[in-house]
């Protein structure tokens, strides 16, 4: 019982408020692992004995800090392992802790349906329901090879494993959050391209803008475009808008705004669309790295330099006069 | 000065994109003191008979065009400038809606050649966009010509994009194969819509247009490219051009000016002189342009009557038809002969009789010259006869023995005393009109027949356009302005089927709407644009019915235009136009029914080798009329509404003429004007037969004296008057009209009085026919639908089993399967599950040999082609393969589809091959994996040829239940409601079956599955809401009264499953209903039975909204009966509960009123089917 799986109820647009709230949970345990876009693991083994609280004491002075500090709600599951903590924050609500002690996990675990566990995704729930396997008790019970037949070899032993509350996993720390994201909504259904683009645009500055500033670079680029339009039907409550998501790695990693912009438009041109309504385009650093130790490929074209430059001094700039001091020229009209 | 003539005006049959009626535009031209207007829909002349028509009344000369996009000329090789790259496609919201082609505007100016050239153009862009609606229509370069056409070349032609795009050389590249094909016709069409810049509507590109065609002698026009009657209706402009487009309106790109409404000659004149002016020119060169365009519309004429050719009449040519020898009139008597002698007329003992009426209906049709009318229709009987089809007349031609004497019509008119006057007369001067079913499943065989025999050059069938209602317009609207598709979609079904106009009426003052209407402000403009969308056609579909037959001349008469999907041709006029076009429409209606009974004969004849005539079956059969007398009539033609249920109960039908009777009596006119109950009463002797003289008394007695036919107002009317039948149609076709009437009374009165009838019986007669003689229905027409109706009863009756094989796989009627397959269930006919060894693509009956002692028992036996998602093929290759050993042996050799293998095994239609459903499912996967890798599918067996269990859990009851929801529709294995009884039983529901002993008056609570919801015209004006309920013993007729309607009509609306507290009333032995004054959703009790136990239903039925005070205490009872007649309607009285629908009633002109929202397809979706009956347990597969 001494694993935390702790969800902040970020809106979608704050998603970019994580590390902050990473940070909070640092100040309980070195050992954080990170769930972007919004959760995160804790390991709570030695912060017990030190401030002196059990694990669900210490969730409460968590949630009270995140309220406190950020503004933000938190719902936390605990159990004696990640996998258990994770299962248990499904159950959990706003306010209440839920905590499985050590022997109740099978018995915890049987009354869940199949997707509160980890990895199994809508596919394999989707498998596992139709065989009328839609709770773990039912998995447990289902002889192992017959799991095996359903989902595969590896991924049905795992599964058999988890169902009976085997937990292998253990919570590994990555440190620093591994991902940065910036989302820009529509007023309105939006098809003009242009407009995509300028939205594209203004996340990738934006994104550059807070890399440079922390001194990091990103190694991949994700896209995601989200639609008006009929729902996705798996999910909680009716499921969110459809969306699109596409990621793509940097050839080199930068935090260089216009190698960021480059990338989101050749991700968003893969996506040719024309008639889809597009409400928020949202874009996500990810593979975080310290800046001094990337690499850049020099080049004869001074022009690459030049503009590197000018965002040097583009960002001493905006150190001085604000955020909004300087923009691109397409963005200011 | 004189009026200005628009020469490019769309009304809204250009679809999504005109957005005023045509009889509006030509109400408006007239009032801004225009002489002359033209109609140039895009891709359509749909709207012409009614724009000639409206131009007619307004006093404006009308002009026809056409808009059409057109494919440039082909050009060599080099010329890149139009080619493009190939777009991606897009992972979602589709592609772009194409609307780069050019569009250029023709008018018809010579007549009937002008006419017949914009047919061929519009049938000609239409042929090459396919049947499949893939591309939009555009007219070939090829087929771009006709001496009879002026052509604009406005701002969207190639010729106008180049002056747009600044390039006046590419223009006059663009210009020359135009000249070519059209020389002197050809116009420049300048339009300003104050626009910036120089694309299509600016100032500039009008003053280039005007300029360039100076230099190229061309002569211009002036246009305003009118797309609404009225200013201000630019944002329903917009919300068109988004439908159209399918996207949102961006209010940050170019929206419609607003500018493109029916300006006046002054405005135009106005424009003019800008145009000149940025042109170059003096001022007064305006009116210079304006002379050209004055000048481009006088050309124009094309004369509605001449040239359209409304009211000539077309037929076949008579070589077509078997006559090519003689005359059609002397063909036709003697194939009339030879059906008397065929028939054995000639040597029966009133053959005098047939003769005389043979000749004179000849006189009559040669009189007329509609001798090769007579017989097209016969021939296309005689051809789908020929096929093997059922076919039979309907309607006033049954009346005509020569109808019957040609094999048209089944009924002997002279048995039946059918009149040909209702038919067709020497006063009548009108297209008669003859109607035929044929077997639903295989009305388009009889298309391509009829097209077959004529030609497709003399063959169409009809359009039908599809206008804007509620529902649609609030999506169409809704996606427009950018709203959540989620809530557009709730929004737009809690609406009933009304028009569009009426949505804020609507918010107002339906109770279901209540809770809608409170935050109908945050929707903004919505309903404001919903209404303004109003009636305006949105997309065209083939009528069901009407096919046209011409001669050879029909493509040059009309624009014809492949329907999507069969590809049939389909004339874009729609039933009315091509009556007043004089072209002859013959309705092939398919009936479901006819195809239900071929199958049910087909079976017994499969299954027993026992061959039915159903057209021979003797008349009068005990048993048939048992089962009818019994109101079980559920799946019989015609009498299967709970309407008609409680009709045929009080009636008690004991012959043919009672049926006939039945069904004339069951029609709006019928029950509004309280012709019911006398009837009734006289006939079960309780109330004297009224005959005002003995004169009548033939015509009278055999419906008490109470006119229930068409033919008896004829007859009396000829008889007191003398004047003829054909003049007494005339007369009886008067007075329905209030106006007529009253000249009808003195006419009659003085003629009758001349025959020497006293004032007294005249008096009487008058009363008779004035009450009743617009509301009788035609006897022809009852006898025609009767002959159905004892088939199909004596079908239920003798063979129940092939009936309802038949119902299910054709699906007539008003109920969902699943009710009829609870209906055979209570009648004894075992359901047998579907099996791939033994189900058929369709439902068929098997011998259930298992019951000794009652040997011959059939069984029916669910058919595959019911399968949710299955193909035609699959079906048929499942069946063709049968019998399987092994599922191996099924998958390898059927080849199911994965999904459908799945529903299959859910269904138990694989329990033959051992292990449970869900162990059959995983085999079932890795077969499908094996298959689709590199072979070596290894199935474990266990026992010879049994699939090896896999230790799954199986299916428990109710997700069997679920899944044959979820799979066939149906709750095949029970009854739904059966899960149920526990609940019911602690509710205290009353079962249908008990219900019957219930008292008159007793306040019982009922529950069950939502079969039908309707609210009918009701002759006080009130809206009631009727609705049957199945609980698994019987059904259920539940009526909601106005007082009710708050309370309970949301829910009855908008739930499947209901528990409902109501009222018992009974009319007779087999006749009750049950007055509902509270309804719950029965759904949502279960679920909160199941979670939160009695005490949280109890809290469930405390809440307020489900019941209302006391609406259902015992003193209400008796006094409810009284209000409700004795029709099972209510009486005019009407109960205290007033609303703002009282002002808005409708009045008829016959003084019945009428509630405004009765008669509506009601909210929500329909009746329940499937798995919306069921609550989605998560262990069943999606």
């Amino acid at each position: 019982m001494t694993i935390l799986c702790v969800r902040f109820q970020l809106p979608p647009a704050r998603e970019a408020a994580l590390p902050a709230l990473l940070g909070l949970l640092e100040e309980f345990t070195p050992v954080v692992e990170a769930l972007p876009p919004d959760g995160a693991l804790a390991d709570l083994r030695g912060a017990e004995r030190y401030f002196g609280r059990d694990a669900v004491e210490l969730a409460s002075v968590i949630r009270v800090r995140a309220l406190a500090l950020h503004g933000v709600d938190c719902v936390i599951g605990a159990g004696p392992g990640p996998l258990t903590a994770r299962t248990a924050l499904r159950v959990a609500l706003p306010g209440v802790t839920c905590a499985v002690p050590e022997g109740e996990v099978r018995e915890f675990l049987a009354g869940q349906p199949v997707t509160a566990l980890p990895g199994v995704g809508t596919a394999t729930a989707r498998t596992l329901c139709e065989y009328g396997l839609d709770t773990l008790g039912r998995v447990a019970a289902a002889p192992l090879s017959t799991l095996q037949r359903l989902v595969g070899a590896k991924a049905g032993r795992e599964l058999h494993e988890k169902a009976n509350g085997v937990d292998r996993g253990r919570v590994v720390p990555n440190s620093v959050s591994r991902s940065l994201a910036a989302e820009r909504r529509f007023e309105r259904d939006e098809l003009d391209s242009d407009r995509h683009r300028r939205a594209l645009l203004s996340a990738a500055g934006e994104l550059g803008v807070r890399l440079r500033a922390a001194g990091k670079v990103c190694g991949a680029l994700t896209l995601t475009v989200r639609y008006a339009g009929p729902r996705s039907r798996t999910g909680p409550s009716g499921g969110s808008p459809a969306s699109t998501t596409r990621s793509r790695t940097l050839k080199e990693p930068t935090a260089h705004s216009a190698a960021l912009t480059g990338t989101a438009y050749g991700l968003y041109e893969t996506l040719g669309l024309q008639r889809a309504r597009v409400r928020a385009v949202a874009l996500r650093a990810e593979a975080l790295g310290p800046a001094e130790q990337a690499s850049h490929q020099l080049t004869f074209d001074p022009a690459d330099e030049k503009v590197r430059r000018i965002e040097e001094v583009a960002d001493r700039v905006r150190a001085k006069f604000g955020p909004d001091a300087v923009k691109p020229g397409t963005l200011a009209a | 000065m004189a009026g200005f003539t628009h020469l490019h005006t769309a009304s809204g049959f250009s679809l999504r994109y005109g957005a005023s009626h045509p009889e509006r535009l030509a109400e408006r031209a007239s009032e801004r003191g225009m002489d002359a207007l033209a109609l140039t829909d895009r891709d359509t002349l749909a709207g012409t008979v009614r724009f000639a028509k409206a131009c007619a009344k307004a006093g404006v000369r009308p002009l026809f065009g056409a808009d059409l996009a057109v494919t440039a000329p082909e050009r060599p090789q080099g010329d890149a400038s139009v080619r493009r790259d190939r777009r991606r496609t897009p992972v979602r919201g589709g592609a772009f809606v194409d609307e780069s082609a050019p569009r250029v505007t023709f008018l018809a100016r010579d007549g009937a050649r002008g006419w017949a050239d914009l047919c061929r153009l519009v049938t000609a862009a239409h042929a090459r966009a396919g049947g499949d609606g893939a591309g939009l229509p555009s007219l070939p370069w090829a087929d771009n010509h006709g001496d009879g056409l002026t052509v604009l070349l406005g701002p969207v032609s190639d010729v106008g994009r180049a002056l747009a795009a600044g390039r006046p050389d590419r223009a006059v590249r663009l210009l020359a194969p135009w000249r070519e094909a059209y020389g002197d016709a050809l116009r420049l069409e300048a339009v300003w819509h104050g626009r910036t810049g120089t694309g299509p509507g600016s100032l500039r590109l009008a003053a280039r247009t005007v300029g360039f065609a100076a230099e190229q002698r061309i002569r211009p026009v002036l246009s305003n490219a009118v797309r609404y009657a009225d200013p201000g209706q630019g944002p329903v402009a917009d919300v068109l051009d988004a439908a159209r487009r399918l996207v949102p309106v961006d209010p940050a790109k170019e929206l419609d000016s607003g500018e493109a409404w029916l300006r006046d000659a002054g405005a135009m004149l106005g424009a003019a002189e800008r145009i000149v002016e940025a042109a170059g020119f003096r001022r007064d060169v305006a009116h210079r342009l304006l002379e050209q365009t004055r000048a481009a519309a006088a050309e124009c004429l094309v004369d509605p009557e001449d040239d359209l050719g409304m009211g000539a009449v077309h037929f076949p040519e008579p070589r077509l038809v078997g006559a090519d020898r003689r005359t059609a009139q002397r063909t036709l008597a003697s194939r009339a002969a030879a059906g008397m002698v065929l028939r054995g007329y000639d040597r029966s003992a009133k053959a005098r009789s047939y003769w005389e009426r043979m000749h004179d209906e000849l006189d009559i049709i040669a009189h007329h010259g509609f001798a090769s009318y007579f017989l097209t229709v016969a021939q296309v009987v005689d051809d789908v006869r020929e096929m093997g089809i059922r076919i039979a007349a309907r309607g006033s031609g049954a009346g005509s023995l020569v109808n019957h004497l040609l094999g048209i019509a089944h009924a002997d008119p002279l048995e039946h005393g059918l009149l040909m006057e209702r038919f067709l007369s020497r006063e009548r001067v009108v297209l008669p009109d003859i109607d035929v079913d044929v077997e639903s499943a295989r009305r388009l065989e009889v298309y391509r027949a009829i097209i077959g025999r004529f030609g497709a050059e003399r063959v169409a069938t009809v359009a039908m356009p599809e206008t804007y209602r509620v529902r649609h317009a609030i999506r169409d609207v809704g996606a427009a302005l950018s709203m959540d598709p989620a809530e557009i979609d709730r929004v737009a079904k809690s609406f009933p089927h009304i028009r569009a106009r009426d949505a804020r009426a609507a918010l107002e003052e339906l109770p279901e709407l209540q809770a809608l209407a409170g935050e109908k402000e945050r929707y903004g403009r919505l309903w404001e644009l919903v209404e303004a969308l109003d009636a305006l056609p949105r997309g065209v579909a083939m009528h069901p019915c009407g096919v046209l037959l011409s001669d050879a001349s029909l493509l040059s008469r009309t624009p014809v235009v492949p329907t999507s999907g069969e590809g049939f041709p389909m004339a874009q006029f729609d039933k009315d136009d091509v009556e007043d076009l004089g072209l002859l429409k013959l309705d092939v209606l398919g009936v479901r029914m006819q195809s239900a009974m071929a199958h049910a004969v087909a079976e017994v004849e499969r299954a027993t080798g026992e061959r039915i005539d159903l057209d021979a079956v003797e008349e009068g059969d005990p048993a048939t009329y048992r089962l009818i007398r019994s109101t079980e009539t559920l799946g019989c033609f015609q009498i299967e509404s709970p309407g008609q249920r409680d009709l045929v109960g009080r009636l008690q039908p004991a012959t043919f003429h009672d049926l006939v009777v039945d069904i004339s009596l069951f029609r709006p006119g019928p029950v509004a004007a309280d012709m019911v109950r006398p009837f009734i009463e006289a006939r079960h002797g309780r109330a004297p037969v009224r005959c005002p003289h003995p004169d009548l008394e033939e015509a009278l007695r055999d419906t008490y004296g109470v006119v229930v036919f068409h033919e008896q107002i004829i007859d009396i009317v000829a008889i007191m008057t003398g004047c003829g039948r054909g003049e007494a149609d005339r007369v009886r076709r008067g007075l329905s009209d209030p106006e007529s009437q009253g000249r009808i009374r003195v006419w009659f009165a003085q003629h009758a009085a001349a025959r020497g009838y006293d004032a007294e019986t005249i008096q009487r007669t008058w009363e008779i026919v004035e009450a009743f003689g617009s509301y009788g229905f035609c006897k022809a027409h009852a006898v025609a639908f009767a002959v159905p109706t004892y088939q199909s009863a004596w079908l239920k009756a003798h063979h129940p089993a092939a009936f309802y094989a038949g119902l299910l796989t054709h699906d007539p009627g008003m109920y969902p399967k699943r009710l009829l397959l609870a209906d055979a269930r209570r009648r004894g006919v075992p359901i047998l599950p579907l099996d791939v060894n033994r189900s058929g693509v369709a439902h068929c009956i098997e011998l259930v040999s298992d019951t000794a002692d009652s040997p011959g028992r059939w069984g029916l036996r669910l058919a595959l082609s019911d399968v949710h998602g299955i193909s035609e093929a699959e079906a048929a290759r499942i069946a063709d393969g049968q019998p399987y050993a092994s599922l191996l042996d099924f998958w390898e050799r059927a080849r199911p589809s994965r999904p459908l293998a799945g529903r299959l095994a859910q269904v138990g239609a694989l329990d033959a091959f051992g292990a449970n459903r869900r162990d059959l499912q995983l085999h079932l996967t890795e077969l499908h994996r094996g298959g689709r890798g590199a072979g070596g599918g290894q199935l474990p067996l266990a026992g010879g040829r049994k699939t090896a269990p896999a230790g799954l859990p199986d299916l428990t009851s109710a997700e069997r239940l679920s899944a044959e929801l979820g799979v066939l529709s149906m709750d095949a294995s029970r009854h739904l409601m059966d899960d149920h009884g526990d609940f019911l039983a602690e509710l205290g529901v009353v079962s249908a079956r008990r219900l019957r002993e219930a008292r008159h008056g007793e306040t019982v609570l009922v529950a069950g599955a939502k079969a039908a919801t309707q609210t009918p015209p009701i002759r006080s004006g009130k809206r009631v809401v009727f609705s049957t309920l199945d609980d698994g013993t019987g059904l259920v007729d539940l009526a909601f009264f106005e007082d009710s309607h708050d309370a309970c009509a949301h829910t009855v609306f908008h739930s499947w499953l209901l528990l409902v507290r109501g009222v018992v009333q009974r009319r007779g032995p087999r006749s009750l209903s049950v007055v509902g004054s509270a309804a719950w959703n029965l759904a949502e009790l279960l679920e909160v039975r199941r979670e939160e136990g009695l005490e949280g239903v109890a809290a469930r039925l405390a809440a307020p909204g489900g019941a209302p005070d006391a609406g259902a205490d015992d003193g209400d009872g008796p006094a409810r009966s009284r209000l409700a007649g004795s029709d099972g309607l209510p009486a005019p009285a009407g109960s205290a509960a007033r609303d703002a629908g009282e002002q808005r009633r409708l009045r008829m002109p016959t003084g019945y009123e009428m509630h405004p929202w009765a008669d509506l397809r009601p909210a929500g979706e329909g009746p329940a089917v499937g798995r919306k009956l069921w609550h989605q347990s998560p262990g069943s597969a999606g």
